[in-house]
Order: C-alpha cells, then sequence, then structure tokens
C-alpha cells in the first residue's frame, strides 16, 4: 500500500493452486449435501429467493383482498378469511419478505463488495437460514388449514389475548415471529462483525461502499430494535399459554405496553428495511452515471442519523391512544425530523445525477421510479406527523396509501432496481432489458393506480381492514380502479419473474462486469467461484475498479492457505491486515440445531414442557457444532 | 492487468485468543443484544409499576431480600473465579484454568438450587395479577439464562480438563467469561428492581 509498485513482486497463478483453493472453498450439492452447505453466497442466494417466493404468495393473498373490496357487498371473501388473509399479507410482507430479502442481498452482496471470502460466522448463517425457512413454512402451514393469525401484523391486544382470540392463530402468530428475531438478529451480528473485521486491507471506513455502510446500519438497527418485540412477544404468548396478567386490565395489566414495545420496535422495522434500500439506489447512481457520487460523507452521515432518529419515532403510531402533551410535541418534531436527514439523501442524489451522462438501463428506471413514489409517500408522512390530520386519517385507507408509498417505493423499487444490477453478478447472464422496462412501467403505472385512490378513499372515511362497505357510501368506484391497478402492478412484477428465468437459459452473458461499475464484486467472475476472490484485493480507493483500470495494476494480499478456508482480519478504522482466520467447513449442525429450535419454538404452542425440551435439544446441538474436531491444530 | 503482491500475510497469526477475534465481536454482539432485552424488561417492569394503583398490589409484599442478596454474592464471586481461571490459560497454567472454571461452575449451579427452593416458596403466582406476571417472567429469564451459562461453562470446563485449552487457543474461554460476567451483571439491575425496588417505591 505504502510501497513503490516497482518494488513489488508479481502474482502469477498456478492452476493446481487455483484447483485447491476450489477445492478447499466448495459446497457439497445434493442430499444431504445441500444441508450442510455454509458458504456465504450460498446462504445469501437461498435468502433471496426463499424471500422472493414469500413476495409471491403474500402479493398473492393481496390480489384476493382488492378482490374481495373491487365493488361494494361481495360475498367473494368471508369476514374471517378475509381477516387472515389481511394478517397475513402484512405480516409475511415485513417479516418473510422484506427483512430477509435485505439480509439475503447484504449476505451475498456485503461480502464480496468489502473484498472476502465468507463471512465471519459461515455456519451461524446457515442456522439464521434454517430457523427463517422452517418459520415461514410452518406460518403458511396454518393459512392452510384455516388457523392462520388474523389479529392484523401488530396484532395489538386486548384484541390478541385469549379472550377475543381464542385458537391458534395468534400463538403462531407469536411464535412466527421468535423465529423471525432469531434469525434477523443472527444475520446483523453476522454482518456486522463481517464488515468491521474481515474488509478487504486498505478499504478504511471512509472507502466502505454506500451499500455496505447501509447494510451495517441495518444490521445495528436489528440489533437495538429487535429485543423489544422479543419482549413484547415472550410477554403476549405467556399471557396466552400460561395466565399471566400482562396485558389483562382486570389483572392490573397494561394494553397499551404492547403498543409502546411493539412500535419501538416497529417503526424502526420501517427503517430497516428503507436502510438497504437507500444504500441500492446510491450503488445504483453511481454506477449509472459513471463517475464518483456527490456528498459520499453526507450521504452516510445521512444514513447513520435515519438509523438513529428512527428509534425516536415509535409514539407517532400511538398519537390516538391519548398521550400527554409533551410526548406529543416530542414525537411530531421527530416524526418531522426524520424528513431532513432524508432530504440529504435526496438532494445529494439530484446533485449526483445533475449533468452526467445517464444510462437509462433497467436498474436505473426502477430507481428513478423511487425517487417519485417515495417523495409521494414522505410528503404524506409530513402530513401525518401532524397530530390534528393524523387523528382524522388514523386507521383510514388514507395510511394504507402512505405506508405502501413509502415501503414499495422506498424498498421494493429500489429492490427490484438492485435485482436486475446484481443479477449478472449471481448468474453470470444479463436479464433482458426489454422485460426490464416492460416490468417496470407496468408496475409503475399499476402502483399509482392501486395507491393513489386510497389517499382520496381515506379521507372520504373508509377504514382500512374492513371486509367490505356499502354501496351508499360512495366508495365503490375508486376501489374498482384500485383493484383493476393492482393487477397491472402485479403483471409488471410477474414479467420480471419470468425475465429472470428466461434469463437463465438465455440471457445474454455478463462478463465479470458488465456496467463498468467501480466496486469490488465486479472484479471476480460472474458468478463468482466457491472462494470469491483468487487474491482477496488490496484497496487504495473508494472507486478501486475505476482506478485499476486507470493504473492497468492491482495490488492482492498473498500468503493466505489453500488448503483451508482463510480470510484476513483486518483493523476496524483502517483496515490494516492484523491477522488470519481460519473459517469452519460445510457441517450439517446448523440445520440440527435449526430443527431443534424449532421443535421447541412450536412446541411451546401446545405445551410449556416443549420449551424444556427445546433448551437441552439446541444445547445438545450447539455442543456437536463447536466442539473440536481432532486433529486440534485446524483452528 | 499485472497483479501485484499488496501484503504477504503468510507470517500473521492464525489463532486469536483476545479481541482480534470475529468470535470475540460475535459474543459481544450477544451480550449487547440482550442487554436490550434485560432493559425493555426492565422498562416494562416500571411501565407496570408506574400504572398500578398500588406496587405490590394491596395484601401482597415484596419477597425477602435474604435469599436473593445471597445470590448475588455467590455470583459476583463466580465472576472473580471465573477472572482467575482466565488469568490461568493466560500464563498457560491449564490446571488454574480447569479448576476455575469448576469452581465456577459450582457457585453458579448453588445459585441454581437456591433460585428454585426460594421461588418454590412464593406466595405470590404470575397468574395472580401483572406484578406476579413481571416478577415470575424476569426471574425466569434470569433463571434460564443462569442454566445455559452453567451448561456451557461445564463444556468448557471438560474441555479444559482435557487440555484442550493453550495460551494461543483460548477463544473458547474468553467469550464463555465474557458471557459469565454478563449473566451475573444482568443480576443487579433485576436484583434492585424485584427485591428493593417496591420497598423504595411503597416507602
Amino acid at each position: 500500500m505504502t510501497q513503490q509498485p516497482s518494488l513489488q513482486r508479481e502474482i502469477h497463478d498456478s492452476p493446481e493452486e487455483t484447483e485447491r483453493l476450489a477445492r478447499t472453498w466448495h459446497s457439497p450439492r445434493g442430499f444431504p449435501g445441500w444441508f450442510t452447505q455454509v458458504n456465504q453466497r450460498m446462504i445469501g442466494r437461498r435468502f433471496i429467493i426463499t424471500g422472493f417466493i414469500f413476495f409471491l404468495l403474500a402479493g398473492v393473498l393481496g390480489l384476493l383482498i382488492r378482490t374481495q373490496l373491487a365493488g361494494p357487498e361481495q360475498q367473494f371473501l368471508d369476514p374471517g378469511l378475509y381477516n387472515q388473509f389481511f394478517t397475513m399479507h402484512g405480516t409475511v410482507m415485513m417479516f418473510f419478505f422484506a427483512i430477509p430479502v435485505m439480509e439475503g442481498f447484504a449476505i451475498y452482496v456485503v461480502p464480496l463488495m468489502v473484498g472476502t471470502r465468507d463471512m465471519a460466522f459461515p455456519r451461524l448463517n446457515a442456522f439464521g437460514y434454517y430457523i427463517y425457512l422452517i418459520g415461514g413454512i410452518v406460518l403458511f402451514g396454518s393459512l392452510l388449514i384455516g388457523m392462520a393469525p388474523d389479529a392484523g401484523w401488530f396484532n395489538y391486544v386486548p384484541l390478541a389475548g385469549k379472550a377475543y382470540s381464542p385458537g391458534y392463530g395468534v400463538d403462531i402468530w407469536t411464535t412466527m415471529i421468535t423465529f423471525i428475531e432469531v434469525s434477523a438478529l443472527t444475520a446483523a451480528v453476522e454482518l456486522i462483525v463481517t464488515i468491521l473485521r474481515l474488509r478487504a486491507p486498505g478499504m478504511s471506513l471512509n472507502r466502505m461502499p454506500l451499500f455496505v455502510w447501509a447494510a451495517l446500519v441495518m444490521s445495528f438497527m436489528i440489533v437495538f430494535a429487535m429485543p423489544a418485540v422479543i419482549v413484547s412477544s415472550t410477554l403476549l404468548i405467556l399471557d396466552r399459554l400460561v395466565d399471566t396478567q400482562f396485558f389483562i386490565v382486570e389483572g392490573g395489566g397494561q394494553p397499551l405496553l404492547w403498543q409502546h414495545l411493539f412500535w419501538y420496535f416497529g417503526h424502526p422495522e420501517v427503517y430497516i428495511i428503507l436502510v438497504p434500500a437507500l444504500g441500492m439506489i446510491s450503488t445504483i447512481i453511481i454506477t449509472f452515471t459513471g463517475r464518483p457520487i456527490f456528498g459520499y460523507t453526507a450521504l452516510v452521515l445521512s444514513v447513520v442519523s435515519i438509523g438513529f432518529v428512527s428509534f425516536g419515532l415509535w409514539v407517532h403510531h400511538m398519537f390516538t391512544t391519548g398521550l400527554p402533551q409533551l410526548g406529543m410535541s416530542f414525537f411530531t418534531a421527530a416524526s418531522v425530523t426524520i424528513a431532513i436527514p432524508s432530504g440529504v439523501q435526496i438532494f445529494c442524489w439530484i446533485a449526483s445525477l445533475w449533468g452526467a451522462k445517464i444510462r437509462f438501463a433497467t436498474p436505473m428506471l426502477w430507481v428513478l421510479g423511487f425517487f417519485a413514489i417515495f417523495v409521494i409517500g414522505g410528503l404524506t408522512g409530513v402530513m401525518i406527523a401532524s397530530i390534528p390530520f393524523d387523528t382524522q386519517v388514523h386507521d383510514t385507507f388514507f395510511l394504507v396509501a402512505h405506508f405502501h408509498y413509502v415501503l414499495i417505493g422506498g424498498a421494493v423499487f429500489p429492490l427490484i432496481g438492485a435485482l436486475y444490477y446484481w443479477w449478472p453478478k449471481f448468474t453470470g447472464r444479463l436479464m433482458s432489458e426489454k422485460g426490464g422496462k416492460w416490468s417496470f412501467w407496468l408496475a409503475f403505472i399499476g402502483f399509482n393506480v392501486t395507491f393513489f385512490p386510497m389517499h382520496q378513499l381515506g379521507l372520504e372515511g373508509m377504514p382500512r381492514r374492513v371486509y367490505t362497505y356499502t354501496a351508499e357510501m360512495g366508495w365503490g368506484d375508486l376501489n374498482l380502479l384500485s383493484t383493476l391497478g393492482s393487477f397491472v402492478l402485479a403483471a409488471g412484477f410477474v414479467i420480471t419473474l419470468i425475465n429472470a428465468i428466461w434469463s437463465l437459459y438465455r440471457g445474454q452473458p455478463a462478463g465479470a462486469n458488465p456496467w463498468n461499475a467501480p466496486t469490488l464484486e465486479w472484479s471476480t467472475e460472474s458468478p463468482p467461484p466457491a472462494y470469491n476472490y483468487r487474491h482477496i484485493p488490496v484497496v487504495e480507493s473508494r472507486w478501486p475498479l475505476w482506478d485499476w483500470q486507470e493504473r492497468g495494476e492491482r495490488s492482492v494480499v498473498s500468503g493466505l492457505s489453500s488448503r483451508r478456508r482463510e480470510v484476513v482480519i483486518t483493523s476496524i478504522l483502517d483496515a490494516e491486515p492484523i491477522g488470519v482466520q481460519v473459517l469452519p467447513h460445510p457441517t450439517i449442525w446448523p440445520f440440527i440445531a435449526a430443527v431443534a429450535a424449532s421443535s421447541g419454538f412450536i412446541g411451546i404452542i401446545f405445551h410449556p414442557i416443549f420449551f424444556v425440551m427445546g433448551f437441552f435439544l439446541v444445547f445438545f446441538a450447539m455442543v456437536g457444532w463447536f466442539w473440536p474436531r481432532r486433529p486440534w491444530k485446524e483452528d | 492487468m499485472r497483479v501485484l503482491e499488496g501484503v504477504d500475510v503468510t507470517d500473521m497469526p492464525r489463532l486469536h485468543p483476545d479481541k482480534r477475534a470475529p468470535l470475540w465481536w460475535g459474543i459481544l454482539g450477544l451480550i449487547t443484544i440482550e442487554s436490550a432485552v434485560v432493559l425493555a424488561f426492565c422498562v416494562s417492569y416500571l411501565y407496570l409499576a408506574f400504572h398500578a394503583e398500588a406496587w405490590p398490589p394491596l395484601g401482597e409484599s415484596p419477597p425477602p431480600l435474604l435469599w436473593p442478596s445471597i445470590n448475588l454474592g455467590l455470583l459476583l464471586l463466580s465472576c472473580i473465579t471465573m477472572f482467575a481461571a482466565g488469568q490461568g490459560i493466560n500464563r498457560g497454567n491449564k490446571r488454574v484454568l480447569a479448576i476455575g472454571v469448576t469452581i465456577s461452575v459450582l457457585l453458579a449451579s448453588t445459585v441454581l438450587v437456591l433460585r428454585s427452593l426460594e421461588l418454590m416458596a412464593y406466595d405470590v403466582s404470575w397468574k395472580d395479577h401483572s406484578y406476579g406476571a413481571i416478577v415470575w417472567t424476569i426471574s425466569g429469564f434470569h433463571y434460564v439464562h443462569v442454566t445455559s451459562m452453567v451448561l456451557g461453562s461445564t463444556v468448557i470446563a471438560i474441555l479444559a480438563w482435557r487440555g484442550y485449552f493453550t495460551q494461543a487457543r483460548q477463544i473458547g474461554v474468553v467469550v464463555d467469561t465474557n458471557y459469565w460476567y454478563f449473566v451475573c451483571f444482568a443480576w443487579v439491575p433485576f436484583y434492585l428492581l424485584l427485591y428493593w425496588g417496591p420497598r423504595i417505591y411503597a416507602g
């Protein structure tokens, strides 16, 4: 790094060495090999695919909801099923699609972006995925047998208490939350340690790609937000299973405690989804303007401050519950404050786009779509941060419109853009541009036709979560329009699905760097080999690939063994190399541990003894997982 | 493109007994998460207390002070023996490590026995009211943590007696010790809240 280039030894790869490295990092295939894989790209890919499957399923539920609401007094869904569907739609979209898919992208892309070969705890990664998968299967299984949760995605007590929701539905919801907590927290710690300790030498914090910054902030937010919902879901399941009195007024319980704990998690949760999307947008803008971004430091600081401020907003979900005056003022102020860092982001992006030669490829289109939609969602956000207005539209379709604008506009559009962007890296082939443009325009138009009329419906007083309405209310026309739009929106997403499958067979081969992007992941083959990088790169700037092209040479790390899974550990701030970490091999133990934990989580719905059983099963699985194997020199 | 050697890591250490190891940071992450859970439990306790007409409810008295205070002493003592064990292996003394971890495990097991007796003698049930519910829940939460710390450290003790750990290969001991400290110190806020809180609040 400080050496003169002329003094550096040139590196030549021998095919035998490369072959050995590939064998060392090889992931077993087939059965039972699939259950033993731990490589970060395998796990990340699974998170992404599973997440999109849940997106599809929850999307179908959304279409069914819209079909029911298309006209007044329809009998397409009965009220009970309608309640299950809207609860499942929200729950699955938030917990089983948005968080896992964002984590999936981070797990796949971040280690490549920071130039390493795997994540800090590969087995923990696999464990988190199995927990997620089993939780999702149980949740959807409950819908198939008609026992799905039906108290809404935020599951308010007393409705969610035993007295008003006697069946298994809410128990399943609470259990499902536990699965997602475990899975999200493992991924968060994993990402934090990987980002702070395993960056390529020379990638100091101020050279870190913006998506990595976003993933770091997202992970810290998960670490501090999830514990609140761990506690609230524990208290609720205890109320339901062993008759504690936390939320039961007659026993001195406090239903509002649920709302505080849930929203203390639930509001940051929205930003947990948004923040990685912000990183995706910055990444795409840099590549498709072909020049460094405007205001790197400002963008980093604003993402970090969004992370902080988002923890001071939770009460704005509770403005109509009767709070002290001071509390109301504080949370109104905080809710408006979040507009400042969000604004900094938008202005830096505008400055980056200004006067640039923008390539309007598909990823860039989705980002521009984000701008339009997110700004509208942000404007309605400022409106409902004001208490008098919020009191008026609380629990109406205005809110439904608002949060779909910020969530789909803020997270899903950038996500689909990122999918098109990184798809060639994932698969080695490009998706069709024509298909991408059709997909974008249908989704963009369909989205606005679906959700814009909801603002008006809300102002006209249509409450959310009603399964039908009478013709005299006069809401029929706008609802029909909205339903038509929802099918156009769905068609847009389906085209991307078809495009993705088609491209696997017919897509144009991508090569290492089809977009001429500046970040490290584009310096290795597409898809990357098992070991990610033949040599771990050494970084001298924020835009390494562009600089290497100019200089015609680059430096790498040498001296890592090809017989063990070795990665470089670097210091937190300056990424000076300080050691080598040997990572573990594929193993079945994470899967066994996940099955053990799941049996406990699911069993407690039926009897508390399963908690004890699950506890000891997990303990034995963990011992098997960590028990050192001879020869001990391996670690 | 020419590929040059930038950094040679051939001679860098592969075993890390301290915070250079990623696992050290992983356990720090776990402790951070669990500390936030501890905090959320404390906040829930206070929220319920401040909204209650009487805390503890009329007819209930706060749980006796003696046994939880003894438990606090035993837990803090076990931190010292754990620390001594770690100092032992830092000097390469496998025997001190094995003995230290074993004593700590025995001390914490004593705590579990005492806690079990104490909880069984409680008049208040978790079914009675929110006060009983939160007292039992926090007690159970900490009990489970002491149990898992005892189980985990028993494994460490077995490995220590078999001579697995050395000066360089001791990250397992280090992270287990750190988690041990956390579980013991988590008892401090719970102890103050459950046993001193109602006395001060009522008085």
